[in-house]
C-alpha cells in the first residue's frame, strides 16, 4: 500500500497490522543506527543546525526583503533559533560537554529576493524537523528528550508557516503528511553541506 | 493557550459510548494525580502498571510486541483527543463555512486527524490493548455556523493537543511508541501554527513547545464529558 493511500484511508480499509508497522518503523528506523555515541553528540549535531538557522535568519532578516506581518513572523522565527542555540549550548555545558563552535556559512543567492529567502527557510525548517525526529531515538536523558521534542515541534511550526507564506500546496508544502518523517544524520549533513564552508 | 480558557463555555462535548470508556478516560486524571496526595498514589500506581506488560499471546512474540500498560493508556488518551479533533474537523469541513485558502488548509488537517485515529486504534489493537470506542461529541450551536468560533475552537484544540503530546514525552516507556507519538505531535504543531495565522494570532507562542499533564488536559476536557 502506498503511504499516501494509507494516510488518506480510513480505519475500515487498513489491515490491522499496517498501522503498527507504520508507527513502529518510524522508531526502529532511527534507533538501530549508530550515528551518535551519547547525548552530547546529539546535542552538538542539533547545535550545528541551530547555528546555521540562526545565522541564516540574522542575514535574511537583515536584508530587509520582507515587510509587515510577514517580516514579523520571520523575525520571531529568527529569535526562536537564537533561543535554541543558547538553550542547547547551555545544556551541553550542564552535562559536562563542550559545545561546538558556530560553523562558517555561505548562503549563496538565498537573499536575492523574498522568494529565495523564504524557499531556503522552508528547506532549513523541514530539514530541522527531520533531523530532530531522526536523532530523538539516540537521546538517553529524559529531560533532554523533552527539550529536543519541544524544539522539534517549534521547527514544525516554522516549516508550516513559511510554507503557507510561500502559498504552497497545503499537503506536501505546508504539511508533510499525517506524520513527520525522520531524516538520517547522513542525509541531513548532505543537505546542509552546500551552506557550510 | 491560557490554561484557564474554557472550551465551549462549559457545554458538554464528549459523550462516551459506554461507561467503561468514560471511566478509563477519567481514570487518567487520577493516575497523574490531582493535588499532592493523589499524585503520590498515582505514581505508585503507574509504576506498578509499568511492571506488568500486556499483550496478546502469540506463537511469534515478534509479531505482538508487549509494552507496558502505561503506554497503552497513553495511546488511548491520545486516541480520545484525536477522536475529538477528527470529529470536529469533519463537521467543520462539511459545514460549508470555510472557503478558499482556509478550506484548503483545513481539509488536510481533517484528513490527518482521521489518519491519527486509524493509526492509533490499530496500534493499540496490535499491542494487545483495547482501543476506546469513539465518544459522542456535542458542540455549541454556533461552532459550525460561525467561522470565527470554529477557528478559535480549532486553535484551542491544536494547542491543547500539542501540549498533551509533549506532556507524555518522558512518560512513554517504549522508544518506538515515543517515535510514533513524536511524528504525530510534529504535525499537530504545524496545524497549530496554521490556525494561529488564520486567526491573526501568534503562530510561535514559545521557542520550545509547552507541556500539559494528562490531569491538566483532562481538566480542560472533563467539564464537557457527559455522565
Amino acid at each position: 500500500m502506498e503511504r499516501r493511500d494509507f494516510l488518506k484511508g480510513s480505519a475500515a480499509v487498513i489491515p490491522t497490522s499496517i498501522g503498527l508497522q507504520m508507527l513502529m518503523s518510524r522508531g526502529t528506523a532511527f534507533a538501530q543506527m549508530a550515528d551518535f555515541k551519547d547525548d552530547v553528540e546529539v546535542l552538538n549535531y542539533a547545535l550545528t543546525l541551530e547555528y546555521l538557522e540562526s545565522e541564516f535568519y540574522r542575514q535574511g532578516n537583515g536584508a530587509k526583503l520582507l515587510s509587515g506581518t510577514e517580516a514579523g513572523y520571520l523575525k520571531q522565527v529568527g529569535a526562536d533559533e537564537d533561543a535554541h542555540v543558547a538553550a542547547i549550548s547551555q545544556t551541553i555545558k550542564d552535562i559536562g560537554g563542550e559545545p561546538v563552535a558556530a560553523p562558517k556559512v555561505d548562503f549563496g543567492e538565498a537573499f536575492a529576493n523574498r522568494e529565495s529567502f523564504l524557499k531556503t527557510a522552508h528547506t532549513f525548517e523541514n530539514l530541522g524537523v527531520g533531523a530532530y525526529l531522526g536523532a530523538a531515538g539516540f537521546i538517553k536523558k529524559p529531560e533532554i528528550l523533552q527539550a529536543a521534542a519541544g524544539i522539534f515541534g517549534v521547527e514544525a511550526r516554522h516549516a508550516a508557516l513559511v510554507g503557507d507564506l510561500l502559498g504552497l500546496e497545503p499537503e506536501g508544502g505546508v504539511y508533510k503528511g499525517a506524520t513527520e518523517t525522520p531524516e538520517t544524520k547522513a542525509n541531513v549533513l548532505k543537505a546542509a553541506a552546500p551552506f557550510l564552508k | 493557550m491560557e490554561k484557564e480558557r474554557q472550551l465551549f463555555d462549559g457545554e458538554p462535548v464528549i459523550e462516551f459510548q459506554n461507561a467503561k470508556d468514560r471511566r478509563q478516560f477519567l481514570k487518567y486524571a487520577g493516575m497523574v494525580g490531582v493535588g499532592g496526595t493523589l499524585a503520590l498514589t498515582g505514581v505508585a500506581c503507574a509504576d506498578d502498571k509499568a511492571k506488568k506488560p500486556v499483550g496478546k499471546k502469540s506463537d511469534d512474540p515478534s509479531e505482538k510486541p508487549s509494552v507496558p500498560q502505561g503506554d497503552i493508556d497513553i495511546l488511548n488518551y491520545a486516541l480520545t483527543l484525536e477522536f475529538l479533533e477528527a470529529d470536529f474537523y469533519k463537521q467543520g469541513v462539511d459545514s460549508g463555512i470555510l472557503k478558499g485558502r482556509e478550506l484548503d488548509l483545513i481539509k488536510p488537517i481533517a484528513d490527518h486527524e482521521a489518519a491519527h485515529v486509524a493509526t492509533l486504534s490499530s496500534t493499540i489493537s496490535d499491542l494487545g490493548g483495547e482501543p476506546v470506542a469513539k465518544p459522542n461529541f456535542k458542540y455549541p450551536d454556533s461552532t459550525f455556523k460561525d467561522k470565527g468560533d470554529f477557528l478559535k475552537t480549532a486553535s484551542t484544540f491544536e494547542e491543547l493537543g500539542v501540549k498533551a503530546y509533549h506532556g507524555q514525552v518522558t512518560l512513554i516507556k517504549t522508544p518506538t511508541i515515543l517515535g510514533a507519538a513524536a511524528s504525530i505531535a510534529g504535525v499537530e504543531s504545524r496545524h497549530a501554527a496554521v490556525l494561529a495565522k488564520l486567526l491573526g494570532g501568534n503562530p510561535f507562542p514559545a521557542p520550545v513547545e509547552g507541556t500539559l499533564s494528562m490531569d491538566e488536559v483532562l481538566k480542560a476536557a472533563t467539564p464537557f464529558i457527559q455522565s
